[in-house]
């Protein structure tokens, strides 16, 4: 739509339902939040092979983007020994994990998913982090028939087109569209008077991605703001010296950037000497995306520090989410470490087709077949360490209300978190594209389905 | 004016950092006629290496300023390995060029794997060098004092080769191996010393230029792998095996992309390749290079 509709941003951001401070999980599913980690309160029916279930996890083990693949290795291992100190799947098949390496390359990495289903005869193809991997991946998994949940790997493009109506699969972290949306609601909330913008962005589909649609909705959310800088570095950029002032000589009142994992860390660090932090705002998708002790102390505070929209370990935070709060005591016992959104979308993974493993068997009896497991799946919603998580059937792409915070130095953690009186928490259904929106290529051709649901039903904040 | 300024001194601290990793490689390639992949990896092994060092001195309660020694012990380190490795590679210097370029490049899978063995997955920083130096004001920006020991550090190490290799029996030696192995051995030098030598040298330069990059930074897997692709442009632009190639390499690197960074950022990534592909079509030995 050309010519947005008008309305007041407080009221603008009230109906999207943003909520600041620690109150956002108020409601029905905090007063009896289940427990996880149980054993199935009745027998399974029919008879259970004792046969292993194998799954393959593919993450990064090496390269920058290590800081955020141990942590997902990690978090698929607990869950792993978790449901089998019960006996496995259904109290009889114990999970066994083969990984592989996703610094591999794309190339190399769907050579190694099949070789994973072919050789290693894997029952579910679970892990990857990048954005670049998952819509080669989804595609081969899909023509194997091979049951596959993608932890991570975002991209809107996966479902919108690479796979556009998946059947074997899944994806558990919230859509990459919401990432750059979760920042500008972020930024439009805590700094409205917010007019110049400097953009910092690895050069791949990430930063393209989430560029645009932090611009799409900051131009609702603060019409009149401009952007001064652009920057697109390689991923895998340590030095950003001459970005730093480049992003200084714009003299901007924001920086926007989706820098991330071990390049996020040298990022902050040559930015911290610069002086940048004492110039201007600095929103990011990222900050707190990799392992939490991956930052020091150093890193400045009120910095709005993403995490993919997704999940930070101290959120839902005390005894109002059991879930959460039981999820990271756990890993804490078996890693000595706190765990990162990839930690626990990987642990979820596991416990999410446990559920739905038990439910089809309680519907069919015996083992059930990778159908009825994905019948399950389909519409599955439940509680999370992160909150509430909900599986659309229409694309197989998980849902949970988004979140984000600002960085701070709390004296219990040996590293920054956030500001536990200012947490942002969004509703996803308001900041995604409803189901059965128009994908790219029917109608429109905007990059994604979000920008386009944006575009059209979006309107302009005033005041 | 302060921007240009400060952006004139980021290109030389790139260049500087980037002229101690490149000229490594060429001075391997010039003696021992071998392109060693794994040389950005010894880099990030000065770089980790370094940063382990100064957070153990730390923690032992050595005063920041005392830290600065860690540095050419870091270097000295790499060096070490190199004179471990040097060996091991030396049947291969006669072979075709495929099987060189495929053992180094195992040599690089071997050693990220062993920094993240060694070191674990996370990034590693040295801050207390960095906050040992002051802060300078420029017009109304400030710029971190310690990047100018790294520039100076970049100026002398390029000084110092160059009077090694041209103003030095050793480096007589070395020119010696490079231009005719095998008449220099006939002549009574000791050639596998002379490749030892200059092995540690090249790894002492890139372990170096980790060691002085990592307090400016942070020490992260991967490092040297983006290091080696840079500094692969360097030397193609330079050429391959020259000193003063390495040098003007650097340079011209570090200014293009800052200058791309600063007026181009939708082709920051590829204006180091056009250069490096205009250089190979006017002259394909690079601007210093002999065929």
């Amino acid at each position: 739509m050309d010519n947005p509709t008008t309305v007041d941003r407080r009221k603008f951001l009230g109906a999207i339902g943003v909520t600041v401070g620690g109150t956002g999980l108020a409601g029905a599913g905090l007063v009896a939040a289940p427990q996880l980690v149980k054993a199935a309160a009745e027998p399974p029916k029919g008879k259970i092979p004792d046969t292993p279930y194998k799954t393959g996890h593919m993450t990064f083990l090496t390269g920058p983007a290590a800081v955020l693949g141990e942590p997902s290795l990690k978090g698929h291992t607990l869950a792993a020994e978790e449901i089998n100190a019960q006996g496995g799947f259904l109290g009889k098949r114990k999970i066994e994990t083969i990984t592989a390496d996703e610094a591999a390359g794309t190339d190399a990495n769907v050579k190694e998913l099949r070789r994973m289903k072919l050789e290693g005869k894997i029952d579910l193809f679970t892990g990857v982090i990048s954005s670049g991997n998952t819509p080669a991946l989804g595609p081969v998994a899909e023509e194997m028939s091979l049951l596959t949940m993608f932890v991570d790997g975002c991209t809107d493009f996966l479902f919108d087109k690479a796979v556009p109506q998946p059947k074997y699969t899944f994806r558990l972290t919230n859509i990459q569209s919401s990432d750059g949306i979760t920042a500008a609601i972020g930024t439009a909330q805590a700094w409205p008077q917010t007019r110049k913008i400097a953009h910092l962005h690895p050069d791949y589909s990430y930063g393209r991605n989430a560029a645009e649609h932090f611009t799409l909705a900051i131009e609702r959310l603060l019409p009149g703001t401009q952007v001064v800088s652009e920057s697109w570095p390689k991923l895998g950029t340590t030095d950003f010296t001459s970005h730093i002032t480049k992003i200084l000589s714009s003299e901007p009142d924001l920086l926007f950037t989706s820098v991330w994992g071990g390049d996020y860390v040298a990022w902050y660090k040559q930015a911290l000497r610069y002086g940048l932090f004492d110039k201007m705002k600095v929103a990011t998708t990222l900050a707190f995306g990799v392992a939490p002790h991956a930052l020091g102390k150093d890193h400045p505070e009120g910095v709005l520090a993403g995490v993919h929209a997704n999940y930070h370990f101290t959120y839902p935070g005390g005894d109002r989410w059991p879930v959460n709060k039981a999820f990271v005591q756990r890993y804490f016992k078996r890693w000595n470490e706190y765990p990162n959104f990839q930690s626990e979308g990987s642990y979820v993974t596991l416990y999410m087709l446990k559920m739905a493993i038990e439910r089809a068997n309680k519907l069919i009896g015996g083992w059930p077949d990778d159908e009825a497991i994905i019948g399950q799946l389909e519409g599955l919603g439940f509680d999370a360490p992160s909150g509430y998580l909900y599986i659309r059937p229409d694309n197989h792409q998980g849902y949970k209300d988004a979140v984000t915070g600002f960085s701070k130095n709390n004296a219990e953690y040996p590293f920054p978190t956030w500001d536990p009186n200012r947490i942002i928490t969004i509703p996803i259904r308001n900041i995604t594209a409803p189901a059965n929106w128009p994908k790219p290529g029917n109608g429109h051709n905007e990059s994604t389905a979000a920008a386009d649901w944006i575009k059209k039903t979006w309107p302009k904040a005033m005041g | 004016m302060s921007i240009l300024i400060i952006q004139i001194l980021n290109s030389l601290f790139y260049a500087s950092v980037l002229f101690l990793i490149a000229a490594g490689l060429s001075l391997i390639f010039g003696v021992m006629r071998i392109v060693n992949m794994a040389h950005g990896t010894f880099f990030a092994v000065g770089a980790f290496a370094t940063a382990w060092l100064v957070a153990r001195a730390v923690a032992l309660g050595l005063p920041a300023g005392w830290t600065f020694l860690l540095i050419p012990v870091g270097a000295g380190a790499v060096a070490l390995l190199g004179i471990v490795i040097e060996p091991l590679l030396r049947p291969f210097y006669r072979r075709a060029e495929e099987y060189q370029l495929l053992v180094t490049f195992g040599l690089l899978l071997i050693l990220e794997d062993v920094i993240r063995v060694v070191w674990g997955g996370l990034p590693l920083s040295a801050d207390p060098l960095m906050d040992a130096l002051p802060i300078i004001r420029i017009g109304g920006l400030i710029y971190p004092a310690y990047n100018l020991v790294v520039i100076a550090v970049g100026a002398v190490a390029a000084l110092l080769l160059w009077a090694g290799i041209y103003r030095t029996k050793f480096g007589v030696m070395l020119r010696a191996t490079s231009q005719d192995r095998r008449m220099a051995s006939a002549l009574g030098l000791n050639v596998g010393l002379v490749y030892v030598s200059a092995f540690a040298i090249g790894c002492f330069m890139a372990g170096l230029g980790g060691a002085i990059v990592v307090p400016t930074q942070a020490a992260v897997l991967g490092m040297g792998i983006d290091a080696l692709i840079l500094a692969f442009v360097v030397v193609v632009i330079g050429g391959l095996g020259s000193l003063q190639g390495a040098l003007v390499g650097a340079l011209i690197v570090s200014f293009v992309r800052t200058a791309g960074i600063q007026f181009f950022p939708e082709i920051e990534l590829a204006v180091l390749y056009l250069i490096a592909v205009v250089v190979l079509l006017v002259k394909p030995t690079g601007l210093f290079g002999s065929a």
